[in-house]
Parts: C-alpha cells; structure tokens; sequence
C-alpha cells in the first residue's frame, strides 16, 4: 500500500513538472528562450568553421590571383558572368523566401511557412541547373580541373599549353563544387523542414531548425556572394 | 514561471517585417547590378577588386544584419560572428606576408644567401681595378701565371680545410681527457 501511494505521488509530481515543461524542451534548459538561443550560438559557431573552411580555398585564390594575374585575367574571361549573374539573383531570392518562411513560422502561418520552404527549395534547384548548364559547357571543350585539362575549341583553345591556366580551373571548380555541395545539403534539409512543417512540428513557441536551417542558408549565399565578383567579374 | 527565471529573457522573438525583408532583397539585387555593371568599366584592375569586393562585402553585411537578424539578436553571436571573420582576415594577411615577397622563385641559385655573399665578397677582393684591367701585350704571361697560382691557392685552402677541422675535434677531445685527468 505504501508502495502504491508513493508511486502515485510521484506520477502526480512528474505530471506537474511536465505541465511547466513544454514537450520541445529539454530539461537541462531553464527555459525556451535559453534552448534557443543555445542551439542559435551552437549554428553560429558551425556557420564560422564553415567560414573558415572557405576561407582557404580563398586565400589560395588570392596566392594564385597575386602570382599570375594575367593568366587568371585570360581564364577568368572564359566564364559566363551572364549565367553566374543570374545565379546570384536566384540564390538571393532563395535567402529571401527562407527569411520569409521563419516569418511566416513566428506568426504560426503554417501555409505560408511551407510554401516558401519549397519555393527555397526549388530557387536552389534552379541555382543548381544552371550550374550543370555551366560545368557541361566547360567539360565538352575539354575545361577540367587538374591534370585533365586539355582546352580545345574557339573559346578556350587559347589557354592550351598556357602555364598555370589548368590551376585556375582547378580552384573555380574546387570552389564552385563545395559551394555547390553546400547546395544540395541545404536542398536536403530544407526539404525535411518543409514536410515537417507540414506535419504540423513548427509553432511560434518552436521553430528552431526552421531557423537553424536559415542560418546555413544565408551563409551558403553569402559564400556565393563573394565568389560570383571574384571568379566571374573582376 | 521558467521564463522569469532566465534573466534578459524574453519571451516573443523579434519578427521581422515583411517590409524590411523586400527592402533588403531589393537593396541586395541593386547592388548585384551595380557590381556588374562596374566590372564592365575597366578602372584599372586593383579599383576594380577593390569596388567588387566592397560591394560583395556591402551584400553580406545586409544579409548578416538582417536575413541572418544579427541586428536584433543576443550580442553574443554578433561577437563569434566578428571574430571568426577577424580570423580570416588574419589568416589571409599573414598568407600574403610570406608568398608576397618571395622574389622570384623561377631565378633562384643552389647556394644559401650567406654562402652567396660569401662568394659576392671574394669575387670583390680579387677586383683587379681599373689599373689592372689595362693590359699591355706583354703582360699576358704575367697574367697566365697569377691565375694558375690563384687556382693552386683555391685547391690548397679547400684541401686544408678537412684537415684543420679533424684537428679542432681532435684538440676538444684531448680537452675533455685532461679535465677528466684534473677531476681524478
């Protein structure tokens, strides 16, 4: 008997402790906000060894620029700032419907949260065509990074034998392509948020990997940001 | 209850305007047309860098600011954001410290600088000067006969030059025997 009113004074215990804990709520956290804002550090923290993991393939970029800048004038050239433009305006708009969706998330408009979740999601498969449009031209003339590299045709037979032109392919495509795995890993995430905001996950109490994943994402177009002028333009 | 309990806290999150979020979006797409606009121009390659990674650099901090909502969250991800960026500042300037003034690396000798100097010094104590540049057609046996004694010198110094130091090591071990002799 004894046993038994014990255990119903604990059931009754837990039961309170849980009406003051919500269920996203981790108990070695005092609060919502202090889980939030834990978990918000914890991404900024990733998003800078994500910083610093391009930042070397742009000190790398700088290196190659300052020892050969006129092969890297003539090379640089043969890209097509017209697509890479339109790349930048495409993945800006995607940081600007994934910034629209946490809106949306705060103001518990589950619709909209989710359509603009896809409407990212899709933005970043355009991105990712165009790039498959970019790489293709340059593979059919013969354009590959590293030892590949053997340019032929009208736009890029002038770089046949040049030294270290193969270089400068090798670090826009090491740059792109992680750039570019960036992408697919976001498209990946971005559409788990998005079917589990359909399932109803999200509130405006609770929405920290919608707005986790926003954070990854503004940074893979602030990536995109410095790479389009200095490969394409300059 | 929980939430007064956690000090500085509170409870909504800032939203941001759905007007501020278009503004910065159409700030953003200006900036990218003038960016590419610019690089059309050729205002010399470095004012070219220099205004491209501005702008680039302009597009960010929007996005940092106010996608990202820097401006209205705790300070302290402003100041793990400012720091990693100041890392790849440093990162990058140090970089250039070294490859920035390596010379030219296509033109370099197989000896060290120090031996080379050596060498740039020996080369000018055999300086003849002028006076001795001016040959008369009877000093030509003269002349065969100081090289062959200068090319006789250079062999013997070489050769000397094992000998005297197997001598030096030689002389620091009688040195450690003696003192060995002193301590018994």
């Amino acid at each position: 008997m004894a046993t038994t009113a014990t255990q119903t004074a604990e059931k009754a215990q837990a039961a309170e402790e849980h009406e003051h804990h919500p269920s996203h709520l981790e108990h070695h956290f005092v609060s919502s906000e202090q889980q939030f804002d834990s978990a918000k550090m914890g991404m900024w923290l990733f998003l800078i060894t994500e910083i610093l993991l391009f930042s070397g393939m742009f000190v790398a970029y700088t290196v190659y620029r300052a020892w050969h800048p006129e092969v890297f004038a003539t090379a640089s050239a043969t890209l097509n700032w017209k697509l890479g433009g339109i790349n930048t305006l495409v993945l800006l708009a995607s940081s600007l419907t994934v910034a629209l969706s946490i809106h949306y998330a705060q103001k518990e408009n589950r619709k909209m949260l989710v359509t603009n979740l896809l409407v990212t999601l899709a933005l970043a498969g355009v991105f990712l065509v165009i790039k498959y449009f970019e790489y293709t031209a340059k593979f059919e003339h013969g354009v590959f990074p590293g030892e590949a590299f053997a340019p032929h045709g009208h736009h890029y037979e002038h770089m046949a034998g040049m030294p270290y032109a193969a270089q400068f392919f090798s670090i826009y495509f090491v740059m792109t392509g992680i750039h570019g795995v960036h992408v697919v890993i976001g498209m990946i995430v971005i559409g788990w948020m998005a079917t589990r905001a359909m399932r109803g996950h999200f509130s405006a109490e609770w929405y920290t990997p919608v707005e986790l994943t926003g954070l990854y994402w503004h940074l893979v177009d602030i990536i995109w940001i410095f790479l389009f002028p200095l490969l394409y333009l300059i | 209850m929980a939430h007064s309990e956690y000090p500085g806290s509170e409870h909504d999150h800032h939203i941001i305007p759905k007007k501020t979020l278009f503004s910065v979006f159409g700030a953003l797409v200006m900036l990218t047309i003038l960016t590419v606009a610019v690089a059309q121009v050729d205002l010399g390659s470095a004012i070219n860098i220099v205004l491209a990674l501005a702008v680039a650099s302009a597009k960010a901090s929007l996005v940092v600011t106010f996608f990202m909502a820097l401006k209205y969250d705790k300070k302290v991800n402003t100041m793990v954001f400012s720091i990693g960026t100041l890392f790849v500042g440093i990162f990058l300037v140090f970089t250039l410290f070294d490859t920035a003034f390596r010379g030219d690396l296509g033109n370099v000798g197989i000896e060290t600088i120090s031996a080379e100097k050596r060498t740039e010094k020996k080369l000018k104590a055999r300086d003849p000067g002028a006076a001795g540049l001016a040959i008369a057609p009877g000093d030509s046996a003269r002349l065969t006969d100081q090289l062959a004694a200068d090319t006789t010198a250079a062999a013997d110094s070489a050769a000397a030059a094992p000998d005297s130091a197997a001598a030096a090591s030689g002389g620091d071990h009688g040195g450690g025997g003696s003192d060995h002799g002193g301590g018994g």
